[in-house]
């Protein structure tokens, strides 16, 4: 029995057959029913966790149809116009969801209608029927106001001018109805009955081509996975090739017997539609994840997709049967890394127009994008004029500058005699500089410390090492903290 | 070094005998008398390039300094794994410059091809991410030419790098790593270098703070900075300034095993090596350490400004004997410096 606490009252939310016998009902109170039944067992509502499994559910039932909503807390949408013919019928496809439900542990009511009011109505009122169409009016007029998916307030007032069934409501003439009782009411109506159209809105974006693999015997082993994924890899191509496209988002989905859905989704760099090369980038990304699969007693279902797509240029060959790419090849490389290692793997650099040498280069994810597209020409005012001499930047650079200690400079405003950086002591045998750079103000407030100006000096050590410094702030500056000191980077 | 050249002879005379016994004698050296007719150091050095580095005629980078080169028998090789080591992560900058500018040189034979640079979290973090900026400015790589890749663990960054070395379509692979760690034995580098030789690229290896240790790379260079040259300006050596790269390399591990310590200077205009030669120029760079040149001008010094303020001059006229500061009689005056030096950018 499960409670759950309503205006400082333990109530019960949901209770099985087992108490149903001892004649407790639901929103009864906890109190009351101990009373009754001192030995009751009772566990305190986990809303959060039954969101999450009724989550996995829909996953689950993904294998039925792509377009699979949740319906508040305890009930799944599944919209299976088109489908039922690969199960074999209405009758067959709603009795294996039903066993297989039941099978996992779950007592399952479905109704299956032409809208989805009816269906709603059917699954919870009837149990198990199929409601054809036309035949909406006939299974709603015997049924409570409940079944309408009106609110209790509606219901209440419903009820209290005499209409008790669904019929009633339907007889009754529309004008007064929409007037007293709001246009909820007639639209919950006229849905449930398909003279309005209701959409369900799936929970997981549909992809545009997807194939599958029923299996007779469950899978476990990665290998095998891979080879199936190559296998529906190869008719994916057929698909794409018709559309002219290749695939840029691939996901795996892995149904286990038991219910479980793992969904493992790949970017690709460029359009892709060789089976060989899905297969690879599939195979990095089960080794990254071979600890977190837990393939149990097999997956009896494979689905390949492909959620977004992209043109695919074709690519003339040469006589020797092969193209000449290395674009590709890098696209791939990148891309089976990146599978393997995660997102920011790969990266590659963008100039930034700023002074502060941390924001001057901005580093992005690997992709052929930007290699492509030259940027649109400014007009010539707006151009930094180019300098003939840019000034000389270290070749690595500290992700955070780190501080360093100077006990003396040889003039206030000049570079340090020595500084002690990560406990080592350094002499400073020559300097150049200072290069000043001046925060940005249009981005920082004047009173942040990151904001303050930075004197850079080019120094080399005793042994010959180079190294970039600077100073943060000016002496005598009106906040009176004193500078300090930086390391930011190293030269060659 | 030390080697007078009937030794060496005998030692040529004592290889070309076991290659022949082990039947891998090069094709070009199949007549012998062309070889034995004089101490040509080159033609004999050949005898030492064995399997597939033998078969290509450019299977080797040449550095571009001739006295490395020849201990190099003719460069680096250029489909292998190659070693750089720096004995401290300090030293971390002279290392990476070092790779970078055999880097560049070797995209001026494959130009357009990108460069991948794999490390560790902990080494970009201990030593620096590499800043495309200074790589641009210092060794002439654009932007849309790196590529970099950071691994959480060894192993990643291992797998990443033996993926990459058989890419033909990347011009160089830079492996960073720090210390000794276990995995990275003779058996992990042997198959980077393997693929380095089945694909035709260089793989740089460059390990910070690490000891020597017995892996498969044909060739271990250790590199430490070396002080910076003052920058050259049309009346001189500028006093007090930093010029270009400077890198002390000692070569730990080559074909030849011919020892040696070499001052490399990179020069990122022309991108290319010259080495720090002749005696007398590096005694400077030693004097000059030890009695630092002031640190800013003169007149920061604080002893005597009022001294020194006529009488400094940041560029004294050519060949005056008269504008001499004090730090200006450290550096050889313009005629006295010798001619192979290296091209002056004007003047």
């Amino acid at each position: 029995m499960i409670s759950h606490r309503d205006r400082n009252a333990q109530r019960i939310s949901a209770l099985d057959e087992r108490a149903e016998v001892l004649h407790l009902k639901r929103d009864m109170g906890i109190a009351d029913a101990r009373a009754m039944h001192p030995s009751i067992d009772v566990v305190e509502a986990d809303p959060e966790a039954d969101r999450r499994l009724l989550e996995g559910l829909a996953d689950w039932c993904d294998r039925y149809t792509p377009l699979v909503a949740l319906d508040e807390a305890d009930g799944l949408f599944l919209d299976v116009t088109g489908c039922t013919h690969l199960f074999g019928g209405e009758r067959a496809m709603l009795d294996d969801i039903l066993s297989r439900f039941f099978h996992q542990g779950f007592d399952v009511r479905a109704g299956l209608a032409a809208t989805p009011g009816a269906a709603w109505a059917a699954a919870r009122f009837c149990g198990d029927r199929i409601v054809e169409g036309g035949e909406e009016e006939a299974l709603l007029a015997p049924l409570p106001l409940a079944a309408l998916r009106i609110e209790l307030s509606t219901r209440a007032s419903l009820e209290s001018v005499g209409l008790r069934t669904a019929g009633a409501v339907m007889a009754a003439p529309r004008a007064p109805l929409a007037r007293r009782f709001g246009a909820l009411l007639l639209l919950r109506l006229d849905q449930a009955l398909g003279r309005l159209d209701e959409a369900v809105s799936p929970r997981l974006p549909v992809a545009p081509l997807s194939v599958e693999r029923h299996l007779a015997e469950p899978v476990t082993l990665t290998e095998d996975i891979e080879r199936l994924v190559g296998m529906l890899a190869a008719t994916l191509k057929t698909d794409l090739e018709r559309r002219g496209e290749g695939a840029r988002t691939l996901a795996l989905l892995l149904f286990r017997v038991d219910g479980a859905v793992s969904r493992i989704a790949i970017g690709t760099s460029r359009p892709m539609r060789e089976p060989r090369l899905i297969q690879r980038l599939f195979h990095e990304r089960l080794a990254a994840l071979e600890q977190d699969i837990d393939a149990g007693y097999g997956f009896d279902l494979v689905r390949l997709s492909v959620l977004t797509s992209a043109a695919f240029d074709m690519q003339q060959a040469d006589l020797t049967g092969e193209t000449i790419d290395d674009g590709a090849d890098i696209a791939l490389f990148a891309d089976r890394i990146r599978a393997r290692l995660g997102e920011g793997a790969v990266l590659q650099p963008v100039m930034v127009e700023s002074h502060l040498p941390e924001r001057a280069v901005a580093m992005i994810p690997f992709t052929e994008a930007p290699r492509r597209i030259t940027p649109p020409k400014k007009p010539d005012r707006l151009q930094a004029p180019k300098t003939i001499f840019p000034p000389e930047r270290p070749i690595r650079l500290f992700r955070s500058p780190e501080p360093i200690d100077v006990p003396a400079t040889e003039m206030p405003e000049g570079p340090p005699l020595n500084f002690r950086w990560r406990r080592a002591l350094y002499r400073v045998t020559r300097a150049e500089g200072p290069e000043r750079i001046a925060a940005e103000w249009w981005r920082e407030a004047p009173s942040d410390e990151a904001a303050s100006t930075r004197d850079y000096f080019r120094i080399e050590d005793a042994d010959g090492r180079r190294y970039w410094l600077y100073r943060q702030g000016l002496y005598g500056g009106a906040s009176q903290v004193p500078p300090r000191w930086f390391l930011h980077g190293v030269f060659a | 070094m030390a080697m007078t050249a009937v030794a060496r002879e005998t030692v040529f005379a004592l290889r070309r005998q076991i290659a022949k016994i082990e039947g891998t004698l090069p094709e070009r050296l199949a007549a012998p008398a062309a070889a034995t007719s004089d101490a040509d150091v080159n033609t004999d050095l050949t005898i030492v390039r064995r399997g597939i580095a033998a078969a290509l005629p450019d299977a080797f980078l040449p550095i571009g300094v001739e006295r490395l080169d020849v201990a190099l028998s003719g460069g680096l090789p250029k489909a292998a794994l190659s070693e750089i080591h720096g004995t401290q992560t300090r030293d971390a900058g002279a290392v990476a410059g070092f790779a970078l500018s055999l880097t560049s040189l070797i995209l001026k034979q494959t130009p357009g091809l990108p460069v991948l640079w794999i490390g560790t979290t902990e080494i970009f973090r201990e030593a620096g991410f590499p800043y495309a900026r200074g790589l641009h400015g210092s060794f002439g790589i654009g932007p849309e030419q790196l590529l970099f890749s950071e691994a959480p663990r060894l192993v990643d960054a291992l797998w990443v790098a033996e993926e990459a070395a058989r890419m033909t379509a990347l011009a160089a692979v830079i492996l960073e790593i720090r210390g000794n760690p276990q995995r990275l034995d003779l058996t992990a580098t042997r198959r980077l270098h393997a693929r380095a030789q089945g694909a035709g690229r260089p793989v740089f290896l460059l390990r910070q703070a690490a000891e020597p240790e017995p892996t498969a790379a044909p060739v271990r260079l250790i590199v430490a900075s070396a002080p910076a040259a003052p920058r050259d300006t049309i009346a001189g050596p500028l006093a007090g300034s930093i010029g270009r790269p400077a890198f002390t390399l000692t070569i730990g591990k080559s074909r030849t095993a011919l020892p040696g310590q070499f001052t490399l200077e990179w020069n990122p205009d022309e991108r290319a090596f010259d080495e720090r030669a002749g005696d007398e120029r590096r005694g400077e760079g030693r004097q000059r350490a030890k009695n630092p040149v002031p640190v800013v001008s003169l007149s920061g010094r604080g002893k005597d400004p009022a001294a020194a303020s006529g009488a400094v001059l940041a560029f004294p006229a050519v060949g005056s004997p008269a504008a001499i500061s004090p730090t200006a009689r450290d550096q050889p005056s313009r005629p006295q410096r010798a001619a192979h030096l290296g091209p002056r950018r004007a003047g």
